[in-house]
């Protein structure tokens, strides 16, 4: 017997739309949960796979170097490709490893660990030349690899080599600044990063149907010319190295330096390393720039800032006499000459410089104390140290990581005296050959402390390139009279030397001053038998063109490491700047 | 109201003095509801229609920026590899420049000029 269920077919029919009706309510309900309910989830999850952000590296500056007045490049950026792999769907790991050891010119074993990994992103190969990148994505078009990528990346090449190595530092594998230039200037050459914020295709690129897509260019580094003359620094860098290897030294270094607006021409440094493959080097002492950095006791060419400073403050008169005893006794201690010709005699002021008189140069802070060493004397010294030469206190050039050095306090402290007796002819004080050059560079220019530079000009935001303009730090060091003295006392000084009178030339003025500095001993006092030379002098015509500061560490030769290892490397430059460098002659001649 | 007065009625509101009286009704003819929903319906696609050809549009000119910035890259990149070849060539370590330097003859004067 039919039930009236299946008897009536209807009934079926009810059933079966019951059913769609209540699945489509359960959809209703689902597609209401989805989109009314849950829509904020949705749509960020739809914006987040649609939505595209990345940065757009700023392309970092050019360093430029000078040859002459024309503008050449020290530092560019060269497009590189990283080899990375996604080891996780690399099947073939053996296969792969085989083929991209091949191109990369490496161990299949240390491709194939790399390969084994668990990670999702593995480097190969860093800074890969075009040619492989091209070699890889050959392999990858072709079907013989997968999951390996070239990323590009940018490196900095140095086309002059290891020219200023020191002076220009180099960039890490992080794109940041190290050392030198690079680090000191780090912000302005690293530029601004750009971004992109848009709406993309599965293959990344922007669509430009979208209202909300943002997009800001990246601002590119500022290009940077420095004061460097690429052929006087090949010159200083080759003297400087000839004369270290005839002094038996193993470092050293020249500043040539324009004294008539403070700007670098050329900074040789010996050793050196090659800023292209800086992650070689074993000692990173060797990245610091040592005539910036590595402090010392300047030795005598002191005591042409302590005449100075006499002359200056009035303490003395330069048509002055003395009598010299030939020491002085301080406290327990005694203040001799080295130099043979330092016996006790009536001495002028120019022969402080002549016979390097360490008495006369302490003769001249006493009379700074009115007669004696005291507080006051130490006060004046004091004050033309740092606030008329800059010793003491960084110079802001354009370089990491500057030394001020030490000036003892004149007030507080032991034995004030003899320390500032020493201060006097350049021992017991700290300095840099970079301070010592503008020291005197100040001294010999007419008075005018210039703020050392190793920048001639940056380009603005607008790519135009504005030169930099000198910038006076202390515009009375000492006066225009005073100045013109020491210019003749240093050529007096210079000719006095029978070693280095020669380096004189008729037509120019040359003159400098020698230092032979001992070298302290870290278990108190100084090393008899160690020295460091170093001379500081100047070359012009009518005037100073170039003040250039030498420095020999530790040379191993006989007579006074000043005039015997420093003299000769000074000499040399002052030839090469006459004859290479059109240093002009005296009116007339 | 008799049936005259009514027809009269009738016959004024149509007929003024002077005038013909063949017919002075404004007919009003208006869409229905339907009608009018589909019409909107079709509007509403022809503007979606309009507005995807135009966005369609559009996002081809991406993938016409996109190839241009790459050409404008690779361009950008032959000129830096340019300039640094160039840069290397005017090296003073460079072999070319050390070569030019060899061939340079030191000249010594053979005279002086006595006036």
């Amino acid at each position: 017997m039919n039930t009236p269920f299946q008897a009536n077919p209807n009934n079926r029919i009810r059933v079966l739309y019951g059913v769609i009706f209540v699945i489509c309510i359960i959809i209703g309900l689902r597609l209401f949960y989805i989109q009314v309910i849950r829509h904020s989830y949705y749509e960020a999850q739809a914006r987040e796979s649609q939505l595209k952000r990345y940065e757009i590296p700023a392309e970092r500056g050019t360093l430029f170097a000078l040859d002459g007045d024309e503008k050449v490049p020290l530092v560019l950026n060269e497009l590189r490709y990283n080899i990375v792999a996604d080891p996780q769907i690399i099947i073939d790991k053996e296969e792969t490893a085989l083929r991209v050891a091949d191109i990369l010119k490496v161990s299949k074993d240390d491709i194939k660990k790399s390969l084994q990994s668990g990670s999702r992103y593995e480097i190969l190969g860093k800074k890969q030349t075009k040619d492989v990148k091209e070699k890889i994505e050959k392999l990858m078009a072709d079907g013989d690899i997968i999951g390996v990528f070239a990323e590009r990346t940018v490196q900095r090449v140095y086309p002059q080599g290891t020219l200023a190595a020191q002076v220009l530092g180099f960039v890490d594998d992080e794109s940041k600044g190290r050392y030198g230039i690079e680090e000191s200037l780090n912000q302005d050459l690293s530029g601004t990063a750009g971004r992109v914020r848009a709406l993309t295709d599965q293959n990344g690129i922007p669509l430009l149907a979208n209202g909300e897509n943002v997009q800001e260019d990246p601002i590119d580094g500022k290009d940077v010319t420095l004061t460097i003359d690429v052929a006087m620094q090949k010159q200083a860098e080759n003297i400087l190295q000839d004369g270290l290897k005839n002094a038996n030294s193993n470092s050293g270094s020249v500043i040539i330096v324009n004294p008539n607006n403070g700007q670098i021409k050329a900074l040789a440094n010996y050793p050196s390393y090659n800023p292209a493959e800086f992650q070689k080097v074993e000692d990173t002492a060797i990245f610091t720039n040592p005539a910036v950095s590595s402090l010392l006791e300047p030795g005598s060419i002191m005591k042409t800032l302590t005449l100075a400073a006499g002359l200056d403050s009035g303490s003395v008169t330069k048509d002055q006499t003395y009598y010299d005893p030939s020491f002085w006794k301080i406290g327990d201690a005694t203040v001799r000459n080295v130099e043979e010709d330092g016996g006790a005699a009536v001495r002028s002021m120019s022969d402080i410089l002549r016979y390097s008189l360490n008495t006369g140069a302490t003769w001249l802070i006493m009379q700074m104390g009115g007669g004696e060493l005291n507080q006051k004397g130490r006060e004046a010294w004091y004050d033309y140290l740092t606030n008329h030469y800059g010793l003491g206190k960084v110079t802001n050039i354009e370089q990491g990581y500057e030394e001020p050095g030490y000036i003892a306090n004149p007030v507080e402290g032991y034995g004030l005296n003899i320390q500032y007796a020493n201060s006097s002819f350049g021992q017991g004080i700290l300095t840099t050959s970079l301070q010592m050059a503008m020291a005197v560079s100040a001294v010999v220019n007419g008075g005018t402390y210039y703020q050392p530079t190793l920048v001639a000009g940056k380009t603005d935001s607008d790519r135009i390139y504005a030169e930099n303009k000198p910038k006076i730090v202390y515009n009375k060091t000492v006066s225009t009279e005073v100045s013109a003295t020491l210019v003749d006392y240093m050529q007096v000084a210079l000719n006095n030397n029978n070693l280095l009178k020669k380096f004189g030339r008729p037509g120019y003025i040359v003159g400098g001053k020698t230092g032979t500095a001992e070298i302290a001993n870290p278990a108190g006092g100084y090393y008899e038998d160690r020295f460091n030379g170093t001379y500081v002098g100047f070359v012009g015509g009518d005037r100073p063109e170039y003040v250039i500061m030498v420095r020999v560490d530790e040379p191993k030769v006989s007579g006074y490491a000043g005039t015997t290892a420093a003299g000769p490397i000074f000499g040399s430059v002052v030839t090469m700047l006459i004859d290479n460098f059109s240093v002009q002659a005296r009116n007339g001649q | 109201m008799t049936y005259s007065s009514a027809a009269s009625v009738n016959r004024q509101r149509f007929s003024s003095r002077g005038q013909n009286a063949v017919s002075f009704k404004t007919s009003s003819k208006r869409l229905g509801p339907v009608s009018n929903a589909i019409a909107l319906l079709v509007m509403v696609c022809l503007i979606g229609l309009v507005y995807l050809t135009q966005v369609t549009k559009t996002n081809s000119f991406s993938y016409e920026i996109n190839n241009l910035n790459k050409q404008q890259s690779q361009l950008k990149e032959e000129q830096k590899d340019l300039e640094l070849t160039a840069a290397r060539l005017r090296a003073v370590d460079s072999d070319r420049v050390a070569q030019a330097a060899q061939g340079l003859v030191s000249l010594a004067p053979s005279g002086t000029i006595t006036e």
